[in-house]
């Protein structure tokens, strides 16, 4: 795609001068609102949008489109997630949300050029792929904070890490002392 | 397999149950409703490795000491093997710490004990290699094999450390099977344990205590002599009179620990001591505007970096469980010392579910279904050693306009010309072992089914530094000592050399990479340094 290419390399310097970093430092408040969507306490009612559209990619085989029980406790365990970073983690993952958010970055960068909620399964994968496979080293990045994100908020939940086979934790009983413990090493 | 989800722990092990019998004064910044205005012979900042070994050594002198700490106070009783709690806990920035251009996630402990609460218990004394290297190239000096060894030799009886006597669990074995198939060198781990359950949690905060972390050793020890310690207090600078520095000024954090409560906490000291390790030491000192006249703090900020390669298996890994590092290969480490290309250590990691998915490096089913194999799942780690060839200086420590720390440390082409060797090693010995399907920690990787498919797979992928995942869990460097102080920030005594009574006592002060996982690296070398700071105020 030679002449995306043009627009890409463009973005990157403009993206680059606004997002001068992922993890943290830049100070812009971004152009979307700054007030958090209901029933959450960072998550904003468009990066809402954007994260109901890309779960169900980036958790595909777990999550459908249509499983809005699923969705809303994914998004639910991503908005703890983001309480329990850091401040700085926080201004640069909202600022990669204003980069997939704002109508023109949103198109050059993703190829979504409707609004995430018009977004289907197949945009959003497309979208991701973009990100992915996109010769700017801050997309690349943008995509790699996302799909961790993701599928950290959705592993977070007990009952999904134990379709890993996992069969979870002991368990930790306050003032209890341990019954029948595995076998202890021998001491040194 | 075990499940050790019905097994059942308790937490009679706690010392801080018995803090209030034992006379320890503990303080939380958070609660505080007025400022709080300390004196003593010494103050420490960070209570991790470097820390908790200074605060022992110096409390058991009969000095009296401060120790402060901006994480929070998080002991075994609360260690509930959750990830959600410990990652928030228990990590700087709740795991979400990176690189500046978001090319490496930086894993370190932040809570009382550092990072020594949340490693994996791997031991190794600084290679004679890396000694000799910093004696010949970095002007370091009284850090040789021969005069570092009774340091080590004291705290390995102090924190237990021996080589794991039991098997390694899968995740271990299978690095051992495939380097002795493919005829690597390996060895077995000595760890810092004492009465380990084998559970495979020392990641989210021993259950049990077993591990030997300056939680339950050092910290206790400073706390029983008379130490004081005061948790979710973040030091913002030294205080300073003329050359001289007076001890500290620190904020006190909110009960979240995510911002500040507006009480202030000062401690005046003889002598001031940072360890706050690789990231944090370097901000304090940007923060406070010291000399620096060769602009050497932060800079060659050293990280392991470190990548990976997954491998699927017919018979079980649970890697989940089991103590986490068992197994290493130095096979690839030592081919050269600084010239050629970059050596590496091979290790394994736990896998719990989320930090699995985490670094999977892969979306959708790619991701999905590799992760409903989690329990089939070994996972290899080669850790590369920065900081020895000149093409490898390492990153630099930055402060931002609230003096927040951030490491720019880019993922240069030498590196990735050792990750993408590293993958192919790696790979090679995942199916070695019997892997049905391996995967390099790239966006573009996938579970290849063969290792020819696999090797020609890795050739072409296109191994830049976004594409490729690289993390680290080691932070070293930043302040590296040395006796010229035109190329080093404090001498081989751990003093500052631009000023009076400051002193640096954690893994900054490496001027290099170690080439090793860092805790026994700081443990003795600070052993050393504090042992050398009382024989000044005895003197």
């Amino acid at each position: 795609m030679p002449t995306d290419r043009r627009e890409f390399l463009k973005l990157s310097m403009a993206g680059a001068a606004a997002l001068s970093t992922m993890s943290a430092g830049a100070t812009l408040s971004g152009c979307t609102s700054s007030v958090p969507a209901s029933g959450m306490k960072i998550l904003r009612p468009e990066d809402v949008e954007l994260l109901r559209a890309l779960t169900p990619a980036v958790m595909k085989g777990k999550i459908a489109p249509t499983d809005t029980a699923q969705l809303d406790q994914t998004l639910q365990s991503f908005d703890t997630l983001l309480v329990d970073l850091s401040e700085p983690v926080v201004i640069g993952v909202l600022q990669a949300f204003d980069v997939l958010n704002m109508g023109l970055t949103r198109g050059l960068t993703t190829g979504q050029w409707s609004a995430w909620s018009k977004a289907s399964l197949e945009d959003a994968e497309s979208a991701l792929a973009r990100l992915r496979d996109s010769g700017i080293g801050l997309l690349n990045a943008i995509y790699a904070a996302v799909i961790r994100l993701i599928a950290s908020s959705w592993y977070l939940i007990p009952e999904n890490a134990l379709t890993t086979g996992y069969p979870g934790p002991p368990k930790k009983v306050a003032g209890v002392v341990p019954a029948a413990p595995p076998a202890k090493e021998a001491m040194p | 397999m075990t499940d050790l989800s019905t097994v059942t722990l308790g937490s009679t092990t706690d010392p801080y149950n018995r803090a209030a019998e034992r006379g320890w004064d503990i303080t939380d910044a958070s609660q505080l409703t007025s400022s709080l205005d300390l004196e003593a012979d010494v103050v420490i900042v960070g209570t991790g490795a470097g820390g908790g070994t200074a605060a022992e050594t110096l409390s058991k002198a009969g000095l009296s000491v401060v120790l402060l700490e901006a994480g929070p106070l998080k002991t075994s009783s609360q260690f509930d093997m959750e990830e959600r709690a410990a990652y928030r806990d228990l990590y700087q920035e709740g795991t979400g710490r990176g690189t500046k251009d978001g090319g490496m996630v930086i894993l370190q402990g932040r809570s009382v004990g550092g990072s020594t609460t949340v490693n994996w218990t791997t031991s190794f004394r600084t290679p004679p290699e890396t000694l000799k290297f910093w004696a010949e190239h970095m002007g370091v000096s009284g850090c040789s094999v021969e005069e570092m060894a009774p340091y080590y030799e004291h705290m390995e009886k102090r924190l237990s450390i021996h080589k794991w006597p039991q098997p390694p669990n899968n995740n271990n074995a299978m690095l051992q099977r495939a380097s002795e198939k493919l005829g690597y060198s390996w060895a077995t781990i000595r760890r810092n344990v004492r009465g380990c359950l084998n559970l495979g949690y020392c990641g989210l905060g021993c259950p049990v205590d077993a591990k030997q972390s300056m939680l339950v050793t050092t910290i206790p020890g400073a706390l029983d002599n008379k130490a004081k310690l005061v948790h979710r207090a973040r030091v913002v600078r030294v205080l300073r009179d003329g050359d001289a520095v007076k001890g500290v000024e620190a904020e006190a954090l909110t009960p979240d620990d995510r911002g500040t409560t507006g009480q202030k906490i000062t401690v005046r000291a003889t002598r001031t001591i940072l360890a706050g390790g690789a990231i944090n030491t370097p901000a304090v000192l940007l923060r406070s505007d010291v000399p620096d006249p060769g602009e050497r703090i932060g800079k060659r900020t050293f990280l392991h970096p470190t990548t990976l390669a997954m491998g699927i298996y017919d018979e079980s890994i649970d890697p989940f469980y089991g103590a986490p590092q068992s197994i290493y290969s130095d096979h690839f480490q030592w081919q050269n010392i600084h010239t050629g290309p970059v050596g590496f250590k091979l290790e394994v990691p736990p896998l719990q579910p989320a930090f699995a998915a985490g670094f999977y490096t892969a979306a959708g089913e790619e991701l999905t279904q590799s992760m409903d194999k989690l329990n089939h799942t070994q996972c290899m780690i080669a850790l590369m050693r920065d900081g020895f060839h000149e093409q490898s200086q390492g990153g630099a420590v930055e402060i931002n306009d609230k003096g927040q720390p951030l490491l720019d440390y880019p993922v240069n082409e030498y590196l990735l010309e050792g990750v993408r060797r590293a993958w192919s090693i790696m790979l090679e010995m995942q199916f070695a072992t019997g892997a049905k399907t391996a995967r390099p920690a790239h966006v573009n990787g996938k579970h290849y089914s063969s290792w020819k498919e696999a090797k020609a797979a890795v050739a072409a992928l296109d191994a830049v530094a976004h594409k490729s995942k690289v993390g680290s869990a080691h932070v070293m460097g930043g302040c590296p000592m040395g006796d010229d102080p035109n190329q080093s920030v404090a001498d081989c005594d751990g003093k500052f050399h631009h000023l009076d009574n400051l002193y640096i006592m954690d893994g900054s002060l490496f001027p290099t990479s170690i080439g090793a996982n860092p805790q026994l690296s700081i443990y003795g070398l600070v052993y050393k340094l504090s042992s050398t700071l009382l024989t000044h105020f005895q003197a």
